[in-house]
């Protein structure tokens, strides 16, 4: 393409001049994000390895340990360390098919009732994203308070209920839900729009045909949603594996670790318990179970596909 | 008769699933605008109280301070990391979407990679990073880090706000004498406003709501409002009044900014050509 271009350009500049301001615009056009993804992202990827290998406490001091802090993860010397991680598989396993499954459901839902009605509902569910994590945190905190102050104890106490004690009962499932919505209210946006584009004959054909809405949805509209559904399953599972804040807000991990996944974990034992060296090599835990399923990703999507090349080059 | 039984039941069903929400949503609008409120969501008298920490003092740990400069402290915090964003974001996106170089691609796929790996994960080895740079606890350093996480995706929006815009425009540009540089700034900046406020609301609206880097980076001294309903939930004695009044205050000045900006925006020359003519 490049000579097709040259042909029309005017012949002023010599060859080499040219391409030494093409290095040079290229050279002012990309520094500022190249820097600022090397400082924020690269040196801080080098940086967690290194620190993993010392015992950096609060008074940040440090001296290399060795494999130390690896060893007390992988030997199960640390006894918090099976319990994490069999909160992490439950975080996982549960939130992951509620966000797809009831974005599902509430994107055919809505399709099939009147618009007035489906904006409102789409309203209600879209609005997570739309609030701060703070303010999220402190619905969720407030509306399942122990005491007779919670929003739905207090609910409760006008049937004669005594108060119930939400985050003793079943703290998992409070975070469960707090993140499942979360990841609903995006899957769904992504999901009605992606029913919206899909050709009206196809579902009259087969109502004509006398399916059911079951039918339709299984048959149909499902399979033409394919695409979709997997991006957002690939998305949510990389967020939900290291996503941290809305537990931390909720809950902070307790009560006595009962809802600490992995990633809160890492944060909690270096800001909390300030034993830096070991949070970080929770985080290179972390960073490497990323990476693999990236690769994996990677491979199921194709790289190629999402890249495009511009239409025409000068 | 059978459809509109199953109408009802998808209402029913759909229902049942945002009555909680509605609960919560209610109760919260409920709080603010009242002095108590009973059975969860029914408001007792209508009053103003809780908006009394415009004008007095608020705890912050052990000291007081006031609304106001936290609010300053809050937004020079998200238009710094808004305007780097912006800048950053369609300097590159234009360089992606117009000039052909070596390890294009691969600059493309590692914006993506690094969009999937969420640089939260990474927030202990920033927090020592900018303490040996020196820039822990100032607001212009966490909000550049903060404004990295969100480089990533917007390079890769601006590319797409880049790549609608015809190249005969560009092409013509040149032709009459522009550099690349002047390109950009003169003809393809105005050509895409629309994105421009895109941008900036992106960068500006994630500093505004986030949490763990205001909160992890800049402890103690520099309070910001995320911050602030956070260490209120906190207390012993929790006033849920108060923090929804605060956390309404809070969520408000993205609204105004969005509807500014939109305002501002929405009349981009797209169609009319270099905008000279």
């Amino acid at each position: 393409m490049t000579a097709k271009i040259e042909k029309h350009s005017p012949d002023i500049l010599t060859e080499r001049k040219r391409s030494f301001l093409k290095i040079n615009s290229l050279w002012y056009f990309l520094s500022p994000s190249v820097l600022l993804v090397t400082f924020f992202y690269f040196i801080p990827f080098l940086l967690v390895f290194i620190i993993a290998f010392t015992n950096m406490d609060q008074k940040f001091n440090w001296q290399f340990v060795g494999l130390i802090n690896f060893l007390k993860l992988f030997a199960f010397k640390d006894p918090l360390i099976p319990r994490i991680i069999r909160n992490t598989i439950i975080y996982i396993i549960s939130t992951l098919p509620l966000t797809i499954v009831g974005a599902l459901f509430i994107s055919l839902l809505t399709m099939r009732i009147n618009r007035t009605a489906s904006i409102f509902f789409k309203t209600v569910f879209f609005f997570p994203r739309l609030v701060p994590p703070v303010v999220w945190g402190f619905l969720w905190m407030w509306s399942f308070e122990g005491t007779r102050y919670g929003v739905f104890n207090s609910i409760l106490e006008g049937f004669g209920v005594s108060p119930i004690h939400w985050f003793i009962e079943s703290p998992m499932l409070i975070v469960i839900c707090a993140n499942g919505f979360l990841g609903i209210s995006l899957a769904t946006l992504i999901f009605t729009s992606a029913i919206a584009s899909i050709p009206k004959d196809y579902t009259w054909a087969a109502e004509i045909d006398g399916a059911s809405f079951w039918q339709t949805s299984r048959f149909i509209i499902i399979p033409l949603l394919k695409w979709p559904i997997m991006t957002m399953t690939a998305w949510h599972l990389m967020s939900f594996i290291n996503s941290y804040v809305y537990i931390f807000l909720i809950t902070g991990g307790g009560p006595y670790h009962a809802t600490e996944v992995w990633a809160l974990y890492g944060y909690n034992s270096a800001f909390k318990n300030h034993q830096y060296g070991y949070g970080s090599s929770i985080t290179v835990v972390l960073v490497i179970i990323n990476l693999i399923l990236l690769v994996v990703l990677l491979k199921i999507f194709g790289m190629r596909r999402m890249i495009e090349r511009s239409r025409i080059e000068v | 008769m059978k459809k509109i039984f199953d109408k009802w039941i998808i209402y029913i069903i759909l229902s049942l699933i945002a009555i909680p929400f509605l609960i919560m949503y209610t109760a919260f609008f409920a709080q603010v605008f009242s002095k108590g409120i009973s059975l969860g969501v029914i408001p007792q008298k209508l009053s103003f109280s809780n908006f009394s920490f415009l004008w007095s003092t608020i705890p912050w740990g052990l000291e007081k301070t006031r609304i106001w400069g936290i609010f300053l402290n809050t937004l020079l915090f998200a238009s710094v990391s808004g305007f780097a964003v912006t800048i950053v974001c369609t300097l590159t996106g234009y360089a992606l979407s117009r000039i052909e170089f070596r390890g294009r691609d691969f600059f493309l796929s590692m914006q993506l990679i690094l969009h999937a790996v969420s640089g939260q994960i990474l927030l202990i080895a920033i927090f020592f990073l900018l303490f040996y740079t020196k820039l822990l606890y100032k607001i212009p350093g966490v909000a550049l880090a903060r404004a990295s996480l969100e480089i990533p995706l917007g390079v890769w929006m601006a590319k797409g706000f880049f790549d609608t815009i015809p190249w005969d425009i560009e092409r013509s540009a040149m032709i009459d004498g522009c550099t690349r540089f002047q390109v950009w700034y003169k003809i393809f900046l105005p050509l895409i406003k629309p994105g421009i406020g895109a941008l900036f609301i992106w960068g500006f609206l994630f500093a505004w709501h986030d949490f763990i880097y205001v909160y992890t980076l800049l402890p103690g001294t520099v309070p910001l409002l995320s911050t602030l309903v956070q260490s209120l939930l906190a207390t012993e004695v929790v006033d849920y009044g108060i923090i929804a009044a605060i956390s309404l205050f809070y969520m408000l000045p993205p609204l105004f900014l969005f509807v500014f900006l939109q305002k501002a925006l929405m009349k981009a020359p797209i169609m009319g050509g270099k905008g000279i003519a």
